[in-house]
């Protein structure tokens, strides 16, 4: 551990923050792991902390923790501060701080006296554990995941999540890219895979109306992704999402840029009343939002470029 | 040189849902002692030095009352009644299992007539010339009686079995400073997690009762620590080359008395013993 040399003591750190519930934090950062060693970079503010997390310049994914999904949130910095660390870590140490028995709050705070991310648990006078976690000056997060909708106009479906992994799931076989194709006449979405053999999943917006919850679209659109960077949008979410039959908002913007929202629930479960930062008991509203940019795939045969 | 007994439905279980699963984990081999009054598994005793488990690994010794695992037990050798040889603990933990599997089968499944039996023999084993040690597990089933033949080391030489006897004896001595942690499950589902983040645990037990247990890593450091802990031993700083002693207290079932009829030891060698 080294020394704190600058003037900082002084100062409040730019944020102290405690979360009650660690299962669900370790939850929504979850599913944004995709592999096992991952950075990210927390950008902190007085609205709450977004961990954003990027691949290969084509997916990025952002996990949005409001203020009111915390106990305490005590935010002292001017600008936004945003640092680096490893994902991975970040979640592993969480986790060791959800040990059964060890159902104590968890204080983070932001810096350490080594510009560390330090975490602690609160509220058990015999048994305390802790963690450091090195931080880095974040890289230069390539912000060109702007997100507009085509024309005025959204391009947008909304399917129960379970449905959309499991849809995924099936089209491992046929290929690397795949197409997902969204058409007004008749209302409906389709998934087609070409490759070792073909595969077309469709969402007929009337045949049933549990399988798309809400569906836009005045014209037809296509673009294809790269299979793996799908996958990686549903591959890692947590077993509550199903158990809570969310569902999950897909839309196709400008370009073709692909945007999948989900709604991770980082509540305690059987904990009926939750008393947030503002003083309200709103345990219903505990939602870690969770975002998914994906590039389209460079092809010129999209049927509708710009 | 003789040993037979029959297991008891108690201990039977308790080797097969416990210690050996236990065994299996920390070693592929371990001794089997038995003497007129106990009966014990050891791992890694008669390591490099025979006193200590410096760089050989953990050291275990589980140690049973002879009346908690078997009924007419009885053991003699002209080495003061004390038997020990090697065995190799899944093969033993397997022919226990199919055992406890033919006798639920039995009618009689609960009488001590129909007791899993076990006993060591010197058979010609098939296509040799030379006849080796084998602990036979004899087993009345509904319609079969089942007969186990599982093949053992040696029996240890007088010299070897006084060695494992002094390893023993070095071993159960209390350690410099002991706690008492309430918790065991959750001490090991902390421990667990620890590994995700790093292979090197820290340990440090005070005097005063604490326990702290950290990992650190060049990105990370992790750690927890336990206050007033209750102290069952403070008898200074223990010296170098010790080891971190974890003794696992059993109670009656039903009740928080310990059960001192078995008594379960792992040392693990220290990797630095630090300087403070």
């Amino acid at each position: 551990m080294s020394s704190s040399t600058s003037g900082r003591d002084d100062d409040a750190p730019d944020l102290i923050c405690q979360i009650d519930c660690v299962h669900g934090m370790v939850d929504a950062l979850s599913s944004v792991r995709w592999k096992r060693h991952q950075d990210a970079v927390l950008e902190l503010s007085e609205h709450g902390i977004v961990v954003i997390v990027e691949e290969s310049g084509c997916l990025q994914a952002k996990v949005y923790l409001k203020r009111e999904l915390f106990m305490e949130y005590e935010y002292a910095a001017e600008g936004r501060p945003r640092f680096g660390l490893s994902l991975g870590l970040l979640v592993d140490c969480l986790n060791t701080f959800s040990a059964p028995g060890h159902s104590s709050a968890v204080e983070i705070r932001y810096p350490g006296p080594d510009m560390q991310l330090l975490l602690k648990s609160v509220g058990s006078p015999d048994s305390c554990m802790y963690a450091e976690i090195r931080t880095r000056i974040p890289d230069t997060i390539s912000w060109d995941y702007h997100f507009e909708h085509a024309a005025n106009t959204q391009v947008t479906f909304t399917v129960k999540s379970a449905v959309l992994k499991e849809s995924i799931e099936d089209l491992e076989w046929p290929g690397s890219s795949i197409q997902i194709q969204m058409q007004p006449d008749p209302p409906s979405v389709i998934f087609k895979g070409e490759g070792h053999g073909d595969l077309e999943i469709e969402f007929p917006y009337y045949a049933n109306t549990e399988l798309l919850i809400a569906f836009q679209c005045d014209q037809e659109i296509a673009y294809r992704y790269k299979y793996k960077f799908l996958r990686a949008t549903t591959s890692n979410f947590p077993s509550s999402i199903m158990k809570e039959n969310r569902g999950s908002k897909v839309s196709i913007g400008n370009g073709g840029m692909l945007k999948i929202q989900h709604l991770v629930s980082v509540a305690r479960p059987g904990m009926q009343y939750f008393r947030n930062v503002a003083g309200g008991a709103q345990q219903p509203s505990r939602i870690a939002y969770i975002e998914f940019f994906v590039k389209p795939e460079e092809d010129e045969n999209n049927m509708n470029d710009a | 040189m003789k040993f037979k007994a029959s297991f008891t439905d108690d201990g039977i279980a308790l080797l097969d849902k416990r210690f050996l699963p236990a065994m299996d984990k920390v070693g592929r081999v371990c001794h089997v002692y038995l003497t007129p009054t106990h009966a014990m598994l050891l791992h890694n005793l008669l390591g490099p030095t025979g006193t200590g488990p410096d760089g050989g690994g953990p050291q275990c010794v589980a140690q049973f009352a002879k009346d908690l695992l078997f009924r007419e037990y009885s053991v003699s050798s002209r080495n003061g009644n004390r038997v020990a040889f090697a065995v190799d603990v899944a093969l033993l933990h397997r022919a226990l299992r199919s055992a406890l599997a033919v006798h639920a089968q039995s009618p009689a499944a609960g009488d001590a007539s129909a007791a899993i039996q076990v006993k060591l023999v010197n058979k010609l084993p098939a296509g040799s010339r030379s006849a080796s040690p084998f602990l036979t597990f004899e087993t009345k089933g509904a319609r079969a009686a089942v007969v186990q033949d599982v093949p053992i080391s040696r029996p240890l030489s007088r010299s070897d079995v006084e060695r494992l006897q002094a390893a023993i004896d070095d071993a159960q001595e209390l350690p410099q400073t002991l706690v008492q942690v309430p918790d065991l499950p959750q001490l090991q589902s902390l421990v667990d997690r620890l590994k995700n983040v790093g292979d090197l645990l820290t340990v440090a037990v005070t005097q005063y009762g604490d326990l702290h247990l950290h990992v650190a890593t060049s990105l990370v450091t992790v750690g927890s620590e336990f206050r007033k802990l209750r102290i069952l031993g403070v008898r200074g700083i223990a010296p170098g080359g010790a080891c971190l002693t974890v003794i696992f207290q059993y109670f009656i079932p039903g009740t928080r008395l310990t059960d001192k009829s078995i008594s379960f030891y792992c040392r693990l060698p220290v990797l630095d013993p630090g300087t403070s």
